[in-house]
């Protein structure tokens, strides 16, 4: 038996929507500056390009500052507990494969206390995108080492740096088998709108890592703006030599780093039975 | 005279095929017309640990387990001291085993019951054949035993080919053959076990897992998140086959964090949906229940309880899981918590937890334990069906934002489905405005607290809140796998004089304070049993001034389970 697909395609909607028409109107919490308002941006002009209906949208997220996404798009949305956003976003995806699914969240969600999740969605290959906002720090408590950050970088928790190998999310996702892995850059909002539609187009997982800045926290990650560049990676089907580039880069390549073949999870049967079928089986 | 009833244990290390031979048994009386139940013993090894099927059939419904046991069948005698004791067996009871096995060890000899030789190998078999096919101990003391009831061939050979017949016609006829062979080593035993005859009807053959599984399908539920935890596995192993060619779905979470989010995300989605647990899985899931309880998202949770507290003991019964199921997520967060009275009961039990938790945008709990779950038991088929109440999701306002979470009117608002125009919202684990967004001040937190405590408030369960046999002074109160042996108890005591009622809880939270009193009406005194130490359900009556503060608590952990006698002893 194989999960691979005869044939990538993917299915493109088109109606005519505005990015405004995703805006909820509500005013984020986020501090000024914060790279979570080019993500925010971003999707909005993305799903007005890619052009299902904000009906058919769902954003499902966890906790944290970024987490408070949905709340500020016209879409449906489901605003959970911390780090178990893919796992209902996948058991809604599964439940209404009609509606297009997005989750979305930081990275203390998505690989600290989400991590087993993270590795599992992956793996599952629900066809949904997730858009992970790594600033490498825990934003909302206010400034503790996440699994991204720097094992030098000072906070009052871990006084002189956490001193651990950060989280190489890309890696991981490669290898556990999500199957469209790129990095974006919340400063570049119409680039990584780009990325959205092209995930949310990709069948399978989509996973989406964003840089987008904490320069409350972080005020040196607005120096990322000049050290971002687009990836030279050429050969997006070879997971082998994705990793192996993943792995090398100093974290700071954008664009499709990886491209997969599998098929995604597939539909559910068609009725074949009925209550009365099963109740006779209780005959002894 | 013929017997009424007969309980008979089948027993041996691991492997041995006691559940088998137990299996074999009980369904050869269901299919000859007979009621039954077996309950299983086995400790947390896969293969090689003791394990034994407790079996009891007979022309009455089963639902205790009995005071003793009229026969004890052993495979072999390798593992059986590890469980001797949990087995009640006196100077009446038979003890039926092969010599060659080798001397009936102490634990079971103690109790001076007499001993039964009985040859169970066949000693014509060559060597290559006995590897072949296997000594098949277990199908020969299972054929014995139903032809020393009275049970006939033609159904014992029909038990063997409905159990193993999905293995292959070769492997079904070694194991009818054995059976057959044990079948007609009963007559020259001398030994008169004989049955009064049976009143056959249609029956059906359930356990308590698969009931609640069955009430599930027949509620709508159609999407299942879990992860693996005994003695819940083998609910959703039946389930998975059904649940799919119905068109539903299971998802295995990579564990029970996901699992309860995968529900809640299928629920939100408009599809009615279940996790199945046991208490440690059920620890873990209690984070997003309190989600799915502030979010106002429907789900049904079914705890088949183990003894506990953290791992406990996997494989075996226990009801100590009600204070966290009633009070275990943190916040004041009002649902339901439902408990099934006996075997065929999970099915209606768990049918009514699916209408209630979309009728009230709640999550409900069923709690069952592995007594029930894990019993298999011949009873008359489930026709008890709770009438269905649907998910409210037209929203009549249409306003933007949607308010969601109003706080006005009626408690229970309408939850639009996703993909609804004009009508989206967001399901908010924070306090949250009545749109859903989140929101800290005081007013608006305490009224959507409100909200949510009058939904479960004004729900009224009606007639389904528990049910009462008898009318006498002393009311036993009970829930789950307890109510069986507490009206058994009931029926013996009422026989020798005693003035007796049982009321059996179904509705646990919140608790039918108004029925309850009206239950209670009468009685003089009021004894309490259930299967914890601390007395969860007691104190959670007098809490709520549900019975008097003179009321008794028998309360003592598993996993024994209650027996009859024991409540007797107590109440006369």
């Amino acid at each position: 038996m194989t999960d691979t697909l005869a044939n990538p395609t993917a299915t493109t909607p088109s109606c005519v929507f505005d990015a405004k028409d995703f805006a909820s109107g509500a005013h984020p919490v986020w501090c000024p500056g914060c790279g979570d308002f080019g993500v925010l941006a971003a999707l909005e002009r993305a799903l007005a390009k890619y052009g299902r209906p904000p009906h058919e949208v769902v954003l499902v997220s966890g906790i944290g500052c970024s987490s408070r996404l949905p709340g500020y798009m016209s879409t449906y949305g489901f605003h959970g507990v911390h780090g178990r956003a893919l796992a209902a976003a996948t058991g809604l995806k599964l439940a209404r494969p009609d509606l297009e699914v997005i989750a979305v969240g930081g990275d203390g969600d998505g690989y600290s206390i989400g991590g087993n999740h993270f590795i599992h969605a992956c793996r599952r290959n629900p066809d949904l995108l997730y858009v992970v906002m790594d600033n490498r720090v825990y934003g909302m408590t206010k400034g503790q080492p996440s699994p991204t950050t720097e094992p030098d970088w000072d906070s009052d928790i871990a006084p002189g740096g956490i001193g651990l190998r950060p989280f190489n999310p890309l890696a991981v996702a490669i290898a556990a088998g999500a199957n469209y892995v790129a990095r974006g850059f919340s400063g570049d909002p119409n680039g990584l709108a780009d990325l959205i539609v092209d995930g949310l187009k990709w069948p399978g997982f989509a996973f989406i890592e964003v840089l987008s800045p904490c320069i409350t926290f972080r005020p040196e990650q607005r120096d990322w703006k000049k050290m971002v560049r687009p990836s030279n990676i050429s050969i997006e089907q070879d997971r082998a030599a994705a990793t192996a580039l993943v792995l090398a880069d100093d974290g700071f390549s954008l664009g499709v780093l990886y491209r997969g073949d599998r098929a995604s999870i597939a539909a559910a049967l068609k009725p074949e039975i009925t209550m009365g079928d099963v109740e006779r089986e209780f005959a002894p | 005279m013929p017997r009424q009833s007969i309980a008979v244990v089948f027993a041996g290390s691991g492997g041995s095929g006691a559940m088998s031979a137990g299996a074999v048994f009980l369904r050869a009386a269901a299919r000859a017309g007979y009621f039954g139940m077996m309950t299983q013993l086995f400790g947390a090894q896969v293969r090689g640990g003791e394990s034994a099927s407790l079996v009891q059939i007979g022309v009455m419904p089963v639902e205790a387990q009995p005071d003793r046991f009229d026969a004890f069948v052993a495979l072999d005698w390798d593992k059986v001291e590890q469980f001797a004791a949990e087995i009640p067996l006196d100077e009446a009871s038979l003890i039926i085993a092969d010599p060659a096995s080798g001397a009936v060890p102490p634990g079971i000899a103690k109790s001076k019951g007499r001993v039964v030789a009985l040859p169970m190998t066949d000693a014509s078999e060559s060597k290559a054949d006995r590897a072949l096919l296997g000594r098949r101990v277990n199908m020969f003391a299972a054929g014995c035993m139903a032809a020393l009831c009275g049970l006939p061939v033609g159904e014992i050979e029909g038990a063997v080919d409905a159990i193993f017949g999905g293995k292959g016609a070769d492997v079904a006829a070694a194991n009818k053959a054995r059976a057959l062979s044990g079948a007609q080593a009963a007559a020259a035993l001398g030994l008169d076990l004989k049955l009064a005859p049976p009143t056959p009807d249609q029956r059906w053959l359930i356990s308590g897992n698969q009931a609640v599984a069955l009430g599930a399908l027949r509620g709508g539920v159609r999407f299942v998140g879990c992860y693996p935890i005994t003695p819940a596995t083998d609910l959703v192993e039946w389930l998975a086959p059904h649940l799919l060619k119905l068109g539903g779905r299971l998802v295995l979470g990579e564990d029970e964090l996901a699992s309860i989010n995968l529900v809640i995300g299928a629920s939100y989605g408009g599809v009615p949906a279940m996790t199945v647990t046991s208490g440690p899985g059920f620890s873990l899931m209690v984070e997003s229940l309190g989600l799915a309880i502030a979010a106002e998202i429907p789900l049904v949770l079914v705890d088949v309880m183990r003894a506990g507290p953290s791992t406990g003991i996997a494989s075996k019964t226990e009801q100590s899981d009600l204070n966290l199921a009633i009070y275990g997520a943190h916040g004041d967060a009002p649902h339901v918590v439902l408990a099934p009275l006996s075997v065929g009961d999970c099915a209606a039990t768990a049918e009514y937890a699916v209408y209630v938790a979309e009728a009230l945008q709640v999550p409900v709990i069923v709690l069952s334990d592995q007594a029930l779950g894990q019993a298999t038991t011949v009873i008359d088929p489930v026709r008890d069906r709770p009438p269905p109440q649907p998910r409210k999701i037209d929203g009549v306002d249409a306003g933007k934002p949607f308010k969601r979470y109003a706080t006005t009117g009626d408690a229970i608002t309408p939850m639009p489905l996703p993909g609804t125009p004009n009508r989206e919202w967001v399901a908010e684990g924070l306090t949250h405005n009545e749109a859903g967004l989140p929101a800290s001040g005081a007013a608006m937190h305490a009224a959507q607290i409100h909200k949510r405590a009058r939904k479960i408030r004004e729900f009224d369960a009606g007639e389904r809140w528990g049910e009462v046999t008898g009318e006498g002074d002393t009311a036993i109160l009970a829930f789950g796998s307890t109510v069986g042996p507490a009206r058994e108890a009931a029926r013996r005591l009422t026989e020798a004089g005693h003035s007796v009622r049982v009321i059996a809880l179904r509705l646990i939270s919140p608790l039918p304070v108004r029925q309850l009193a009206q239950a209670l009406s009468g009685a003089r005194r009021v004894v309490v049993i259930e299967q914890n130490d601390s007395g969860q359900l007691y104190r959670h009556l007098l809490g709520h001034k549900a019975v008097p503060v003179e009321a008794e608590s028998v309360a003592r952990p598993g996993p024994q389970p209650f027996r009859p006698s024991e409540i007797v002893n107590y109440v006369a």
